[in-house]
């Protein structure tokens, strides 16, 4: 249970280890944020038939450091109804969260024996931190991320960030329980919560020695795109991008954030994007478990990381390709998809898949079972169209009745 | 307590990342407040109004049932845990669960809490049809100033403007 | 080491009560209010309850006071009560008699356990839970065994506050208007 690091007490070597584990986990943070900022731009230009940023540095690579670097010497303007405290506070509650999130999720490590590697003679995950809470510190940490929006909004003093602040909240609200519904499959497959051995409970050969052992497989797919969904609209990405809306409101929660303050928000946001797609791969695709070879650095090392980071970078890619496909919904739309949808959906699913592993665990008649659950979903999905179909009802008598 | 040791660091370390940027930034930058620049931003208009101090409860109302929702999402992750060692006791404990979790989300559905969307209004027939064309928005324009007859005879004839407008439109124009 | 980490996170959760009763401004009390719960996830976490720790920041921090905001903001921010007048009639003295009480009823709690039973008797329970098993594991037995009646009346009680809810919130007989209208109109 837990990083072995931490089982032999707390002295001097540990919190060295430890030390140099959370610069790393930093650094690399913020280049991954970097990079992710170039990689999307790069690949929404290609989309789009241009070029994109291509002058700071090979391929523009260096565009995200230069532009960073150019708001740090931006006037920073404190608007005049602003409530000077929660305005100045928002941006770090924004992105804090937005560091901690990323602590959970294992970066390396060959799952096939144990997951740990060695550093300075010490054995220790691959991983800032493995909580035995793990999924929920990442939920807890999304929910705390919400002030930072909502607060940035409110303490403006201003029209369009109010309403881009609001709307912001209640969309990641509605979306955080899907997400929530959708994680506990992980969690009825995998029996912990604990990030590092989802990934260890993923690592096995699989179905038939071909298809992987993965989360996205024994959970049946379903969960995975809820996750998705969800996610994107958690990060309030395009299509779910309604937060900042260029066209109605200006730019959203932010909109009278300038110089760093404004930085920090644009690296908090495409930080949660760098950790979701972690997290995805993470809970659905086995992390950085994969098949490895070579001898002993290479095979705890490399690969591992190598396959963490090829999975992160497909994830990163489909967030992106989302923004360069997909129309911006309505909010209705939105409201529609994340609580007549996805939630229902969720639901359902995590007690389909709990009611079918009980039944094989304990050997039910499978026809029986079947016909039992058949006969439920029927009911259920029969009630939710009359429920709908009420409110419709209702809602053009209310009309006549106003009109 | 162990586990918690690097995310505290790193939550050290991201707050001073925070306000050494801030100190960077009220180094670097200038600092020329000027009444425009620190006024409320509106797209260049000049802000009349005050920002809007209430909102509708339908916001509020999509927090409360979210408090509900999330509630009962967090009664599911410890029975996700044990749910092998319980069996059918277990499975039935949660679909009472789940049946007045459901009922709840059913009741809220009925009520249309939440219903966002414009109210679909029943659509009115004179509106669609054949005669409807790219053409019919000169009915907004009618037939006033229009004093050539061929072109009155042809937007009566084409249904576009109606008789009842024709004589006015004709009185003040050529005869 | 669990000491200091129960004197800050006391900390955080005292200063963050004063500050609710303290700030005027009930945005500010609401955030010292998030302090508080996340003073009260840290000493759980502490006391090995690493799955409460994590609903407490989840369900408080992340939806209730979320709640709080939304109202605070549906009524208005700059709406300042006027602190001379009395809502309720005698709430005042009822209101600071009760807080006596719960004062006292807590010292004599406290006082009669002593001091160095209470810390003994604390550390003997900490012990007594098994640490290779995680707490949601235990939290989950007990809660569909033995508490499986309080669960489901848990359940009933949540769906009260679904109908509670919507039904104060909407008038009937009136269409709701649509979403940001009133707000264009306010502003």
């Amino acid at each position: 249970m837990g990083d072995p690091l931490y089982a032999g007490g707390i002295g001097l070597t540990v919190v060295l280890v430890t030390l140099l584990k959370v610069l790393v986990t930093f650094v690399l943070l913020l280049v991954a944020t970097m990079f992710m900022v170039w990689f999307e731009r790069k690949i929404v230009a290609d989309m789009q038939h241009r070029i994109g940023p291509n002058r700071a540095g090979p391929w523009g690579l260096l565009q995200t450091l230069a532009d960073g670097t150019k708001l740090f010497f931006k006037e920073d303007l404190l608007p005049d109804r602003a409530d000077r405290i929660v305005f100045r506070l928002a941006p770090v509650l924004a992105v804090v969260p937005a560091f901690l999130a990323f602590a959970i999720v294992p970066i390396g490590g060959n799952f096939a024996e144990g997951g740990t590697v060695s550093m300075f003679g010490r054995e220790t995950f691959l991983q800032l931190a493995d909580p035995p809470v793990g999924v929920l510190f990442f939920l807890a940490m999304s929910g705390i991320g919400v002030y930072g929006v909502m607060l940035a909004g409110w303490s403006s003093g201003s029209k369009y960030p109010l309403l881009g602040g609001v709307r912001a909240t209640a969309q990641i609200v509605s979306y955080e329980a899907a997400l929530g519904l959708s994680l506990a499959s992980v969690i009825l497959v995998n029996g912990t919560l604990s990030t590092h051995q989802i990934v260890a409970e993923q690592a096995g050969a699989g179905f038939g020695g071909i298809i992987p052992n993965w989360n996205l497989v024994v959970t049946g797919v379903v969960p995975a795109i809820i996750f998705l969904i969800a996610g994107t609209a958690e990060l309030n990405r395009p299509p779910f991008d309604l937060v900042e809306a260029e066209q109605e409101l200006v730019g959203g929660f932010n909109t009278e954030y300038s110089s760093i303050r404004f930085a920090l928000f644009f690296l908090a946001e495409f930080m949660n994007t760098v950790t979701m797609s972690a997290l995805v791969v993470t809970l659905f695709l086995g992390g950085p478990s994969g098949p490895v070879w070579g001898p002993e650095p290479v095979r705890t090392w490399f690969f591992p990381i190598f396959w963490f980071l090829l999975k992160l970078v497909v994830f990163l890619f489909v967030f992106v390709w989302f923004r360069g496909t997909l129309p911006r919904l309505r909010y209705d739309q939105l409201m529609d998809l994340g609580w007549k949808a996805l939630i229902p959906l969720a639901l359902g699913w995590f007690l389909l898949l709990g009611a079918v592993r009980v039944a094989r665990n304990e050997g039910w008649n499978l026809v029986v079972t079947f016909g039992a659950i058949t006969v439920v979903v029927v009911v259920a999905v029969t009630l939710l169209n009359l429920s709908l179909r009420a409110a419709q009802r209702q809602r053009l008598a209310d009309a006549e009745v106003n009109a | 307590m162990g586990h918690y040791l690097p995310i505290v660091a790193l939550a050290v370390l991201a707050v001073l990342f925070a306000g050494l940027s801030f100190l960077a930034s009220r180094l670097l930058a200038p600092r020329r407040p000027t009444p425009q620049k620190s006024a409320p931003y509106e797209s260049g208009i000049i802000p009349g109004k005050e920002p809007p101090r209430r909102f509708p409860v339908r916001f509020s109302l999509v927090a409360m049932i979210f408090i509900v929702f999330d509630i009962e999402v967090v009664f599911l992750y410890p029975w996700a845990m044990v749910h092998a060692e319980l069996g059918l006791f277990g499975i039935v404990a949660i679909a009472i669960f789940s049946a007045s979790v459901f009922e709840s989300f059913l009741y809220l559905l009925s009520k249309g809490v939440l219903e966002w969307g414009p109210i679909q209004r029943v659509q009115r027939p004179h509106l669609v049809g054949a005669h409807r064309t790219a053409e019919s928005t000169i009915r907004r324009v009618g037939l006033e100033g229009r004093d050539r007859p061929a072109e009155q005879r042809i937007l009566v004839e084409s249904g576009i403007a109606s008789h009842a407008v024709e004589p006015a439109a004709s009185a003040a124009g050529g005869h | 080491m669990e000491f200091v980490v129960f004197l800050i996170a006391g900390a955080i959760v005292v200063g963050g009560a004063i500050g609710v009763l303290a700030f005027a401004n009930p945005v500010h009390a609401a955030l010292s209010l998030v302090a508080t719960l996340f003073g009260v996830a840290v000493l759980f976490v502490a006391q090995n309850a690493q799955f409460l720790a994590a609903v407490q920041v989840i369900v408080y921090a992340g939806a209730i006071v979320v709640l709080f905001l939304f109202v605070i903001m549906l009524l208005g921010v700059d709406r300042s009560d006027d602190l001379r007048v009395e809502p309720i009639v005698g709430q005042r003295p009822l209101a600071l008699l009760a807080g006596v009480g719960v004062l006292a009823a807590s010292l004599v709690a406290v006082l009669s356990a002593g001091g160095s039973t209470a810390t003994r008797t604390v550390r003997s329970t900490a012990v007594a839970i098994p640490t290779e098993e995680p707490d949601v594991t235990s939290l989950g037995r007990l809660l569909f065994t033995d508490h499986v009646l309080a669960l489901e009346i848990t359940a009933i009680l949540l769906t009260v506050a679904v109908v509670g809810a919507v039904v104060l919130a909407r008038r009937p007989g009136r269409d709701e208007p649509s979403v940001e209208a009133d707000v264009e109109a306010e502003a």
